[in-house]
């Protein structure tokens, strides 16, 4: 992997339900076979923290829990050209366990350490289940939609990197 | 959260601990200078999982029980390995006893690395989470992370996940890594164990309370080696020494109402397991450069001071390094992944060294296999009566100190044991009155 690539990471459990949407995401992204692209999963969230380091740009999927529908997208840019995030969203980060160590505590841990990327897209998948097994019908419907989603980003990163390149 | 009663006693509460794995919280209640009452407060709920084992086949315990924690699941696949291979009467070979034991270091080096630099060394260096002791030791947390990584990336190879590990079975394994695979390791393991050696003397210049306890320590022993996946013995503080078969006529777990997690007894008494009871009992054992790193830290041969847990853990970290690499350097291809283990009436016990101290599990299968009762005994259950201990001796010895800073030793009392929560909870032994 070089700086010039963008870095995806699918981020989640394959066997907990909506959790497998990041890795789902991620596997189609990759067969698309897009250049200056890797791809990988992850289910530790705090392996990012690494993974970033030399990196301009990174796309995250991961689902995530709003209270919103399951199958909602949503977008968010947290990379290193952006504002920290709001305390809240990581503070239980570093006080709990290892449990709550999440995507956004492993931003700010980055953001301290340098290693966070100049842009970071996130998509997150609004999950409706946890549990062991597959992924809800709900998310599986939306999966077609994310990957499309995503594949935008994930262009308009690469045109990131290559015009700063 | 600290308030002055009326009958001019004193309560300290905290709801929900920081930086522990699992939802608990503690309570300590002071009467006119005294400490009248101590409580470890473990309110995560019960997970019944000795319940949903009866029935089951005999080969699914490596794989249910290691669901019982993210950080330690080799603890419960070789505890629970172990007892089925002895009650099926069946030894496994070197080789597969030398792949578990490099696993298991995998998971040594990922979760003492979590809990050394992520959760115990913000309490000495003065910082609420890692968060904030990154901004000004980030070498430190940069070298955390890198630790971190070794060691999933050794459970990843070994285990084929780098949690909840799957290539674990009754027998053996369902594959062997190639000497290949393993070589990859090799550079990060070297790395690894020269930081860890490092991170000794690092922790070591801590500020540590001056607190000893007459802990009766209880470790698994083992003939030639510090004990990981295996132990053949159990030795204690005490002199008591006997077969791992033997642990459940010398270990009582009982119910405290204040506890979600069982209480446990040895020989009727209070006990400690854990990093501790494992280095001052098994220190011979350890490997001359581990020796000469934790004896220029200042530890002698055994260590009661439970705040220097956070160095007994450094230098278990680096040992795990080393196995790993001496593992490596004496491994070829082609050995078999498993012995055939065919099912047997009987019942047996099977431990091991978790990160956190002796977890022993007990099994009874019919003549086809099906498990008929099953008991899982982590460290986190039996060391609650130890913490408590800990508790009520630093807050009477601390009792001068303002309310938040006997709070904030009281929690750093709790922390240093590492406690997993989750994994004491898996149990309650739940009856149902009918009148």
């Amino acid at each position: 992997m070089t700086g010039g690539q963008v870095l995806v990471v699918g981020l989640g459990s394959p066997d907990r339900g909506d959790d497998a949407v990041g890795a789902a995401v991620a596997a189609r992204l990759e067969a698309l076979g897009m250049s200056g692209v890797d791809v990988v999963t992850r289910e530790d969230p705090t392996q990012l923290v690494q993974l970033w380091a030399g990196h301009q740009a990174a796309l995250v999927i991961d689902a995530v829990m709003s209270g919103r529908p399951a199958g909602t997208l949503h977008i968010r840019e947290v990379g290193d050209a952006g504002e920290p995030l709001p305390t809240h969203a990581f503070a239980a980060a570093g006080r709990g366990g290892s449990h709550a160590f999440g995507l956004a505590g492993a931003v700010e841990l980055a953001r301290t350490l340098g290693t966070l990327p100049t842009h970071v897209t996130v998509v997150g998948v609004e999950a409706g289940t946890f549990a062991h097994g597959g992924m809800s019908p709900e998310v599986q419907h939306a999966l077609d939609d994310a990957v499309a989603t995503a594949a935008a980003e994930l262009v308009a990163l690469r045109e990131e990197v290559q015009s700063c390149a | 959260m600290t308030h002055q009663l009326k009958d001019g006693g004193q309560v300290l509460n905290v709801g929900m601990l920081a930086r522990v794995e699992g939802e608990g919280g503690m309570h300590i209640e002071f009467e006119g200078g005294r400490v009248k009452e101590v409580q470890l407060n473990i309110f995560e709920p019960p997970r019944f999982y000795e319940g949903f084992l009866r029935g089951r086949k005999f080969t699914e315990p490596p794989d249910i029980t290691a669901r019982i924690c993210g950080i330690c699941p080799v603890a419960y696949q070789s505890a629970s390995t172990e007892a089925m291979e002895a009650i099926c009467g069946v030894t496994t070979t070197a080789e597969i006893q030398d792949m578990r034991r490099l696993l298991y270091c995998g998971e040594w080096i990922e979760s003492h690395a979590l809990h050394i630099f992520m959760l115990h060394a913000p309490d000495f260096l003065g910082y609420e989470s890692v968060l904030e002791m990154a901004r000004d030791h980030p070498d430190v947390v940069q070298m955390a992370l890198r630790l971190k990584k070794a060691g999933n990336d050794l459970m990843e190879t070994v285990g084929g996940r780098a949690i909840h590990p799957v290539n674990v079975k009754v027998g053996g394994f369902y594959r062997m890594p190639t000497v290949a695979e393993l070589e990859r390791l090799r550079p990060a393991l070297e790395q690894g164990r020269d930081d860890a050696l490092a991170a000794v003397a690092l922790v070591a210049t801590f500020d540590f309370p001056d607190m000893e306890q007459d802990y009766n320590y209880v470790a698994l022993r083992h003939p030639d080696r510090y004990s990981l996946e295996r132990g053949t013995e159990v030795v204690a503080t005490s002199g008591a020494r006997f077969p791992v078969a033997e642990i459940p006529q010398h270990v009582e777990e009982f119910h405290v109402a204040h506890s979600n997690a069982l209480h446990a007894r040895f020989d009727g008494g209070m006990y400690f397991v854990g990093p501790l009871a494992r280095y001052s009992l098994n220190f011979d054992q350890l490997s001359p450069a581990t020796q000469e790193a934790a004896l220029q830290a200042g530890l002698g041969e055994t260590c009661r001071n439970p705040f220097k847990s956070i160095i007994v853990r450094t230098v278990e970290l680096a040992y795990a390094f080393e196995e790993a690499l001496r593992i490596l350097d004496g491994w070829r291809d082609g050995h078999a992944p498993s012995v055939p283990v065919a099912p047997r009436e009987g019942e047996a016990v099977g431990a091991s060294e978790a990160p956190r101290g002796l977890i022993w599990h007990r099994y009874r299968i019919d003549g086809e296999g099906i498990i008929q009762d099953a008991q899982i005994v982590p460290p986190t259950s039996q060391n609650q009566a130890s913490i408590e201990n800990d508790l009520r001796t630093a807050a009477q010895q601390w009792a001068d100190l303002d309310d938040h800073t006997l709070t904030h030793r009281c929690e750093e009392a709790i922390r240093n044991y590492d406690p997993c929560i989750s994994c004491a909870t898996h149990f309650l032994d739940l009856r149902v009155k009918r009148s």
